[in-house]
């Protein structure tokens, strides 16, 4: 039900590289996958939902602004400070406050 | 005194911390002690945090304080406070590492508390180590953690469960007093089924999840493991409550329920029962639960749910669109593996080859096809129609019922490799509990029994049996009160 080329397409969308041998076996399984969801193609359902109460209550509040507990504390800027280096340890690549990461333009574009 | 954990829950040993018959340092360490000898075999636990027996000694000072400064100081302290507890390693505690059994956060640490591990603190209890589990929440076995399965404490040749399958086992092992773990689809209550002790899915929104990484973010709740109905109530009147970190949460009034009546009535869904693969050992305990119930005086009456069979179809998509939405932060460049390409898109491509495990894979690529242009209509917003009209019959039900029974898995727990090579076949697994996550509703796993041992069938020991109640939203207390009836703990 699903070809390898529109696997291919999927796992580009997903950016994941696959190998031929997880391109086959991956194929199978989402053919035993797929044929037990389609069967939700029988159900007789009102795609229109105007009626519906089913959906889980929704949670509103007053559109006020406030500070946030950390900005609004005494040691914002003792913990400012320590809050981003120990986020950017976590990164794979840093130079100084930034994460290093590739170059996305290729070549540069003259305006 | 000794200290014998086999005998323990929470409110007992809180009952000795107060009295002063051992400290919560010697009762740390009892459980650090327990689980080197047993985690070897079990693998509950992917870490021991060195910093425990530090705050089992915070904990000791704070009673200490509490005892000097009088009796109401001393009675007015949390029910945590000093006790062991284990964590799914997909809740993000401070300096320490979360990797959610997956390469991809092999080194990764928390940079902050999830709001649940806050609460924990602030309660006082002590945070042992971190719990095998399922890659990023995502099986039913842990055998999809890149660090290795976790073994049932009571057959070590079967699976735990999962995804929370490392807290369930560290609870039924004496590795911890309580565990945390998350429950998108039955990750809590299927592996406390299967190991044999209580485990609750609260309504969605009662527990924050700031902090905890997103599976299926309209699925998603964090829940208490314990040995007793009791323990779990203590441990979600800790955890829940409104957060403004995490938009979803609820609070009292957000849903308006009347006390229960005072017998609860008991809904169950005969129709839904009748299925291929149920195993014969679990409608037969199942049916005693039932009797149990009817000899303690409950009124039992028949429901129909019409469109509860379409719950597992609607559950594998939803979830895995959810998935494939919440996976695309790992892109090897702000935080976990990175692996290098050519250029930065095939970082992309490599990094989360190299990271993630066949599992997310599948579901990220499955979630991307149900919400590829030219599928969405019949996929998603099919699954998302026919996910209200199940609610609603639940709505419906729970017009005539305060409760509704069902067994928690089709099986006791499954030999380890059994499932692996077919993904629908572990899926399966799921059909009792993902109902509860679809509607938001809050349910809870307790121990009802043995599947007896039978030679013929491969079954060497007795396998614990898993009852799942299911309750109205935000109504925890009538599960409370139910499941602890049926356990002779009122």
């Amino acid at each position: 039900m699903v070809t390898i080329k529109e696997l291919e397409h999927l796992a580009v969308l997903s950016r994941i590289q696959l190998t031929d041998e997880d391109k086959v076996s991956l194929v199978k399984e989402f053919d035993s996958i797929l044929g037990y969801i389609d069967q939700l193609k029988k159900v007789d359902v009102d795609m229109d939902g105007s009626s519906r109460v089913g959906a889980v209550k929704n949670v509103m509040r007053e559109d006020v602004a406030s500070s946030s507990e950390i900005v609004g504390s005494a040691d914002f800027a003792a913990t400012k400070g320590e809050t981003r280096e120990r986020l950017l340890d976590e990164a794979p690549d840093r130079e100084g406050d930034f994460v290093a990461v590739k170059k996305i333009i290729a070549q540069d574009i003259k305006l | 005194m000794k200290i014998d954990i086999k005998k323990l829950d929470i409110a007992k040993a809180h009952e000795h911390l107060i009295k002063g018959d051992f400290t919560s340092v010697e009762l740390t360490q009892t459980y650090i002690d327990e689980i080197k000898r047993v985690n070897g075999d079990i693998n509950a636990y992917l870490e021991v945090f060195d910093d425990a027996i530090e705050s089992a000694g915070s904990a000791d000072k704070e009673i200490a304080e509490a005892r000097s400064a009088g009796e109401s100081t001393l009675l007015g302290l949390s029910q945590l406070i000093g006790i062991p507890c284990g964590i799914k390693d997909n809740i993000l505690v401070k300096g320490h590492i979360a990797s959610a059994s997956s390469k991809m956060l092999e080194g990764y640490h928390a940079t902050y508390d999830a709001t649940v591990i806050s609460k924990l603190k602030a309660a006082g209890a002590v945070i042992l180590g971190r719990t095998n589990m399922d890659e990023f929440a995502m099986g039913g076995s842990t055998e999809n953690s890149a660090y290795g399965v976790t073994k049932n404490p009571y057959d070590i040749s079967r699976v735990a469960g999962g995804s929370s399958g490392g807290s369930a086992a560290a609870v039924a092992m004496d590795g911890a007093l309580f565990t945390l773990g998350s429950d998108t689809g039955g990750s809590i209550r299927q592996p406390a089924s299967f190991c044999g002790v209580v485990g609750l899915k609260p309504t969605y929104g009662a527990v924050s999840r700031y902090g905890v990484m997103a599976m299926g973010s309209s699925l998603d709740q964090i829940g208490p493991i314990g040995k007793t109905v009791t323990d779990c109530e203590i441990i979600f009147n800790v955890i829940h409550g409104k957060d403004r970190k995490d938009g979803t949460t609820i609070d009292e009034k957000t849903y308006e329920n009347g006390d229960a009546s005072a017998k609860p009535i008991i809904g169950v869904p005969r129709h839904f029962l009748n299925g291929d693969g149920i195993d014969p050992a679990v409608i037969e305990n199942f049916n005693a639960s039932l009797e149990t119930f009817k000899k303690k005086g409950y009124e039992i009456r028949d429901i129909e749910l019409p469109n509860v069979s379409y719950s597992l179809m609607v559950y594998y998509i939803v979830m895995p669109a959810e998935v494939s939405a919440n996976m695309a932060r790992f892109d090897g460049m702000r935080f976990g593996l990175h692996k290098d390409g050519k250029n930065g898109i095939e970082d992309y491509f490599l990094s989360r080859r190299a990271g993630l495990g066949r599992e997310v894979i599948r579901r990220i690529l499955l979630g991307t096809y149900v919400l590829s242009s030219g599928y969405y209509d019949a996929y998603y917003n099919r699954a998302n129609a026919v996910r209200c009209m199940i609610t609603e019959d639940f709505y419906k039900a729970f017009q005539t019922v305060d409760v509704i029974v069902t067994p928690t898995t089709p099986s006791p727990a499954f030999k380890i490799g059994e499932k692996t090579s077919d993904p629908m076949a572990m899926y399966l697994e799921d059909i009792f509990t993902v109902t509860a996550n679809l509607t938001g509703m809050p349910a809870i796993s307790v121990p009802c029994g043995f599947a007896p041992k039978d030679k013929s069938l491969g079954r060497e020991v007795d396998l614990p049996l898993g009852l799942q109640i299911t309750a109205r939203h935000a109504d925890e207390k009538t599960l409370f009160k139910v499941g602890k009836d049926l356990l002779g703990e009122l």
